[in-house]
């Protein structure tokens, strides 16, 4: 696991830099105490500093076998590349489709997708996870849900 | 306290009225359903349900209402157990060795257990508030910002019982979360901190969306990269906890009450961290620490029961001093004001009937709720037979809504997906996510509490150390954090040791 925590560590080592120059934007210390940048400030110098130890720890100390199944296989990439796409096209069509008909798209594309289940199943429990879910949270339990152009 | 004791007797016979009775399982039912909708917690739940309750009587709307609270309580452990997706926040220690035993055949002893748990713990509560609520709750009332910072920072220090097999990473998680909890408003001066111009990023980060993302999105993740066909993949062993499971759980239970207990009694210290502080405090104490987040049925046992004892607790300023300890203890009290009732020392003068009705229905929801669940555990666990797919796309669906219904906002959902990208990632590098959630969560209480006693010592810091409190708790944490060190430097049993 040694390339991984190596890796790993860099970009905690950056992300640290980034917070110590936005939390230098901010005051560090007022006459009643400490102001919002302290806090950032001196978060960002330990996380930069856990970084290094990280990454010296993989060039230098003991480390476990990477597990064989760490990296997936190109299906498995796709696979959750499918739930990622899911996911960012109910935040782009959620408002405007409305919600019911955004998750039977987003449930069906899915199931189909990584289910592989019948026609009939698929129908059923994309209904169930839309309009179903539609129907108890905002008509019973009156929690607005979009309703998009369709009014549904 | 005789006195007391025939006041609690008048109530009973108030909550055992068939109606209130009624009540209360009503109650009980929609809190457990509630509390297993992933994102929506007892507060939104609460608040949700007012409604129902308009029509009722005071006595019975106030007894449902506490039954549809603590029913919520449980009802989050719910999906925790079974699909590692909290229902609330402080369901999220459930998760990382209720959802192992699930995936072990074990889902229904973890249930059973949390549930028994949760009954002591809501009970011994209810008996707290009967005998030495008002003592008490002046004492907890002594905790100013010196106080609270301090028991924060006993909350942070324990983040190295959430360790697992190297305290680097754990420490790396756990500053991770506080950089996260500094985006959105600075809570003293009220200025912008890395919001990049962002309108949404002023509240900062909800809980919700990141401990769902973290937990449930990212288990999805790792679940359909593999091509999970089922939840578990082994064979179920019995629903009912095993005679070692009660023994392994029994001084859990009682350490989870006592701690939920003595936290609900102070404002505004959150459901969050007594589930945090019991877990942490059992795997300290546990003679197999290497056990817990691989299935130790003390990591259920503890929490659970210290989630429900805080939440009867929380109750105890609210009914005494007319003070809400919590989101959901506010929303109780808006109830209150709503039927013509007002919380605080005047209710047990003006009302005696109707405060004593509910402190005993709180006995009764409570075994109410026992009963109602351990039958169902059985359909609850049968849930994990259902095709992963299927399970998936409905746990995906109940997610958005539960993220988008906090503040009808598609950013969340976006917060969501990012942190399951988070919690995949920090799964494959053996990064602990539980450190994370508890200092995104205790980061901003402390940073408050510091800086409000720093103005009120114009920048001394020795207020931490002159108030005797304050002294004790910097002490313990001081503690803490020494012992964690050296712990961290010895050879951990049965694990790899690694700093």
């Amino acid at each position: 696991m040694k390339r991984p925590y190596q890796v790993t560590g860099v970009v905690f080592l950056l992300l640290a830099a980034f917070i110590a120059y936005e939390a230098l934007k901010l005051r560090y210390y007022t006459h009643l105490g400490p102001g919002p940048g302290f806090f950032s400030w001196w978060l960002s110098l330990i996380l930069g500093g856990l970084a290094i130890v990280m990454i010296l720890q993989a060039m230098f100390g003991r480390s476990e076998a990477m597990p064989a199944d760490f990296f997936a296989d190109r299906i498995g990439y796709l696979r959750i590349g499918a739930v990622v796409l899911a996911l960012v096209a109910t935040i782009y069509l959620l408002e405007p489709l409305g919600f019911s008909l955004t998750m039977f798209a987003v449930c069906a594309f899915l199931l189909y997708a990584l289910g592989r289940q019948s026609f009939i199943l698929t129908v059923l429990v994309s209904l169930a996870s839309s309009f179903g879910t539609y129907y108890v949270f905002d008509r019973w339990l009156k929690v607005p849900l979009p309703r998009g152009v369709f009014g549904f | 306290m005789l006195e007391s004791f025939q006041l609690l007797m008048g109530g009973f016979a108030t909550a055992l009225q068939p109606v209130n009775l009624l009540f209360a399982l009503i109650g009980c039912v929609l809190g457990t359903l509630i509390g297993v909708l992933p994102g929506v917690g007892p507060a939104a739940g609460t608040a949700i349900l007012i409604p129902v309750t308009v029509v009722l009587d005071p006595t019975g709307a106030i007894i449902m209402l506490a039954a549809i609270y603590y029913g919520a309580m449980y009802g989050g452990t719910i999906t925790s157990v079974l699909l590692n997706v909290p229902g609330e926040a402080a369901s999220v220690v459930t998760c990382l060795d209720g959802y192992q035993m699930a995936k072990q055949g074990r889902a229904g002893p973890a249930l059973a257990v949390a549930a028994i748990g949760s009954f002591i713990g809501g009970t011994v509560a209810t008996m707290g508030l009967v005998l030495i609520a008002l003592p008490l709750t002046r004492f907890a009332l002594k905790f100013g910002p010196p106080e609270f910072f301090a028991l924060m920072l006993v909350g942070l220090s324990l983040v190295t019982g959430l360790a697992g097999k190297s305290l680097v990473r754990a420490l790396m998680s756990a500053i991770l979360g506080l950089v996260i909890a500094q985006i959105g408003i600075d809570p003293v001066m009220g200025a912008p901190r890395f919001t990049f111009g962002r309108m949404e990023l002023l509240d900062g980060f909800g809980i919700v969306p990141v401990v769902m993302g973290l937990f449930g999105i990212g288990e999805i993740f790792l679940n359909v990269e593999r091509r999970a066909v089922q939840v578990f993949e082994t064979s179920m062993s019995s629903l009912i906890p095993t005679l070692k499971d009660m023994k392994d759980s029994a001084w859990p239970i009682i350490r989870g009450t006592f701690l939920g207990f003595f936290l609900g009694l102070i404002p505004g210290v959150g459901a969050v961290v007594p589930t945090f502080l019991s877990y942490s405090i059992e795997k300290r104490v546990s003679k197999t620490p290497e056990q817990f987040g691989k299935g130790a049925i003390e990591g259920v046992a503890s929490p659970e029961t210290a989630n429900n004892s805080y939440a009867n607790a929380a109750l105890i300023p609210l009914f005494t001093l007319g003070i809400p300890g919590s989101p959901t203890t506010a929303i109780l009290m808006g109830a209150f004001m709503m039927n013509g009732l007002i919380p605080g020392p005047s209710l047990f003068k003006d009302h005696a009937q109707f405060a004593w009705a509910v402190i005993a229905s709180l006995y009764i929801g409570n075994l109410i709720l026992v009963i109602l669940n351990l039958p169902f555990i059985p359909v609850w666990v049968a849930v994990l037979k259902t095709p992963y797919s299927i399970l998936m796309t409905l746990i995906l669906a109940f997610c958005v809504v539960g993220v988008y219904s906090l503040s009808s906002s598609v950013f969340d959902i976006g917060v969501m997906l990012g942190f399951g990208l988070v919690g995949y990632t920090f799964k494959k590098l053996d990064i602990p996510t539980a450190p994370l959630v508890l200092t995104m969560i205790l980061g901003p209480l402390m940073e408050r509490g510091l800086r409000q006693s720093l103005e009120m010592s114009r920048g001394d810091f020795s207020i931490f150390f002159v108030r005797p409190l304050s002294a004790v708790l910097v002490g313990i944490a001081a503690l803490v954090i020494i012992t964690s060190t050296f712990r961290a430097l010895a050879p951990v049993k049965g694990a790899d040791s690694q700093i």
